[in-house]
């Protein structure tokens, strides 16, 4: 009997030493490293935390404590040499965790991208909102909004951001389909809410016969619906339609008010719950096709504010 | 222009003789940036209607307003040779403050002391830093802005705050007198009461001379250190009055507010003629580059001028102006 489980464990130890991964739940340890502690990843660890509890892995997160990309290399240094057996990362510089992460891959670790992507990486499969695909999304609802027809500007955050100019390139190819919708401006406002307000007053002052307007980052959904509220610009209330990117609470007032018709909310529980499920399916050696996973966005109205998920 | 310069004790005679010319060429200066930006302002005009409408001219004063008012603290500072890199920092972790106060529950007065009280706590540490500690104004600074934005970090966890406030608090940032938004009559007044302290008070005189030759303005005298100390305390406590204004506007304290703005502070300052060589400078000329700046920036908006060259366009204009002006002065035989 004792020979026969000396056998067993000798077989399961060459087993594992063959595939290079382990094959009990229990002995899988996933660590998830967001961006910096910001409330988007608190809902990502949510996400992540309910996934492993589910599948009885153990969990890790681990947070910078600062948005420079050595930060992250050397995060992901210590847990290679901790061996954990996958890792999710929301890449702060795409470029200078290439390296590590192909290090990670290589020493057996299965690593996935989620949110923010390090696409030359090496990185089994990215897992977030494709933000083009998003900009598809918000130029359509706000084509329906205008009934096909009107000017529109875009005010977005920093201008190099290459996510939200993505989202940019979403948007316009979506109002490529309306002739009679014309993009009259783009705004940069480097995500400062104070120039974002001034911003928004100049163009509206700026263009009188204005009926649209969509907030790419995270300020321009509390700058817009903080403009409308003035007195100055109480007639151009319903009449510009906005969209805005986004759920923070003043944003969200927008909506309620009725100076925002839309804001695109991305599902950041979601990411979280798939970076996990899809790390351990990669450990087990059970997933199937590797492909990245766009998580979408939910378009949050009036109609939705109350009970929309994430 | 009036120099009071006339009551000076014998004893200050070098520096003050400083000061006196000093005086004469940054009352140029002020003049000819106040030209421009007349020039700049027409020039608009002519391209666009609604610049000159008075919802616009007051929206544009209250949106350069609080870049304004820190520049009055910052040209100070200038004078003397400093720099103040720590501004945006002491802004944003007053208004952060003022709004954590009111979420606790505390009244209006308590709210925005508490806000006034980190602004002096800001000027005090980098006056002492400088002075007791003798680190260059450029690196104590430097550490102070990344405390504050570290702290704001360390408190909002990257979310605003924005709390339920009073009626009559909301007045200070998005209140009228009359036509004119608050806090651009804040700015004028702040300009006003400045402009004299700068050009009628032995104060005044003390901040350029110890900018214009520290060791000289020693020797007569000066107390050089409680000078600085008193200009990094004026400037931290403008800058978190800013903030609580920009706060008030707002309703909501932005886990980044005031990140980057030391840099259209400095700006404005030395549009309106300071020399960051110290002993160079006024109060009215840094409100003026201030709005100088605002006005280009509501152009370029108004005008629907692609977004990606603004910034150069920006630079251009600025570069325009103030070459204009030094070139002016070099015709008149002014030196420097």
């Amino acid at each position: 009997m004792r020979t026969l489980t000396k056998i067993a464990s000798a077989a399961m130890v060459s087993i594992a030493m063959v595939t290079g991964t382990v094959a009990f739940a229990q002995d899988i340890t996933i660590a998830v490293v967001p961006k910096v502690a910001v409330p988007f990843f608190d809902d990502c660890n949510t996400g992540a935390q309910e996934a492993a509890t589910a599948l009885g892995v153990k969990y890790q997160w681990v947070v910078p404590q600062n948005t420079q990309g050595a930060t992250q290399v050397k995060i992901v240094e210590d847990l290679i040499s901790r061996n954990v057996s996958g890792i999710a990362i929301s890449v702060n510089e795409p470029k200078s965790v290439e390296g590590i992460i192909k290090q990670a891959m290589d020493a057996g670790i299965k690593v996935v991208t989620f949110d923010s992507d390090s696409a030359n990486s090496g990185r089994s499969l990215y897992i977030g909102t494709i933000n083009k695909q998003a900009g598809v999304t918000m130029g359509n609802s706000m084509a329906e909004a205008l009934g096909g027809k009107g000017k529109i500007a875009i005010v977005t955050g920093q201008l190099g951001a290459s996510n939200l100019n993505e989202r940019i390139d979403g948007v316009k190819e979506a109002l490529a389909a309306f002739p009679d919708i014309e993009i009259v401006a783009t705004e940069g406002t480097e995500d400062d809410l104070a120039k974002a307000v001034s911003v928004t007053e100049a163009l509206l002052r700026g263009n009188p016969d204005l009926s649209g307007i969509f907030g790419m980052s995270q300020v321009g959904g509390p700058a817009v619906a903080k403009v409308l509220a003035q007195k100055e610009f109480a007639d151009r209330k319903g009449v510009i339609k906005v969209f805005a990117f986004d759920d923070l609470p003043d944003t969200i007032q927008g909506v309620k008010d009725g100076y925002i018709n839309g804001i695109m909310v991305q599902r950041p529980v979601t990411m979280g719950r798939l970076a996990v499920e899809s790390l351990v399916a990669q450990i087990k050696g059970e997933a199937g096709e590797l492909a990245d996973i766009d998580t979408g966005v939910t378009v949050v109205n009036a109609d939705n504010i109350g009970d929309y998920t994430k | 222009m009036p120099v009071s310069g006339n009551k000076t004790a014998p004893s200050e005679k070098p520096a003050s003789q400083f000061w006196h010319s000093a005086a004469q060429l940054r009352h140029v200066r002020e003049v000819n940036v106040l030209v421009a930006l007349i020039i700049v302002g027409a020039l608009i005009s002519l391209f666009t209607p609604y610049f000159l409408t008075t919802n616009n001219l007051m929206g544009v004063s209250r949106a350069f307003s609080l870049t304004a008012i820190m520049s009055i603290g910052m040209v100070m500072v200038i004078i003397t040779g400093g720099i103040d890199l720590s501004v945006g920092s002491a802004m944003g972790l007053a208004g952060l403050v003022t709004a954590l106060c009111f979420d606790a529950g505390f009244s209006s007065a308590i709210s925005v002391s508490a806000g006034i009280g980190v602004g002096m706590v800001f000027g005090v540490t980098n006056g002492l830093l400088i002075t007791a500690i003798g680190l260059p104004p450029f690196i104590a600074t430097l550490g102070t802005l990344s405390i504050g934005r570290g702290l704001m970090y360390m408190i909002t966890h990257g979310v605003p705050v924005t709390p339920d406030t009073p009626e009559s608090f909301s007045v200070l940032g998005q209140g009228y007198l009359g036509p004119v938004p608050v806090p651009v009559v804040i700015m004028l007044v702040l300009m006003v009461v400045f402009a004299l302290i700068m050009t009628r008070t032995r104060f005044g005189r003390h901040v350029y001379a110890t900018g214009g030759n520290e060791h000289a303005a020693r020797l007569s005298g000066v107390k050089t250190d409680r000078v600085k100390l008193a200009v990094y305390t004026l400037s931290s406590t403008i800058a978190a009055l800013a903030g609580i204004i920009g706060f008030s506007r707002y309703l909501s304290a932005e886990p980044a507010s005031g990140f980057g703005s030391e840099l259209d502070v400095i700006a404005a300052a030395a549009i309106g003629g300071a020399s960051l060589a110290g002993g160079v400078g006024s109060v009215t000329g840094a409100v003026v580059g201030a709005a100088l700046v605002g006005v280009i920036a509501n152009g370029i908006v108004l005008l629907n001028i692609n977004t990606y060259a603004q910034q150069a366009i920006t630079g251009g204009v600025i570069l325009i102006a103030v070459s204009l002006d030094v070139i002016r002065n070099k015709l008149k035989g002014g030196s420097g």
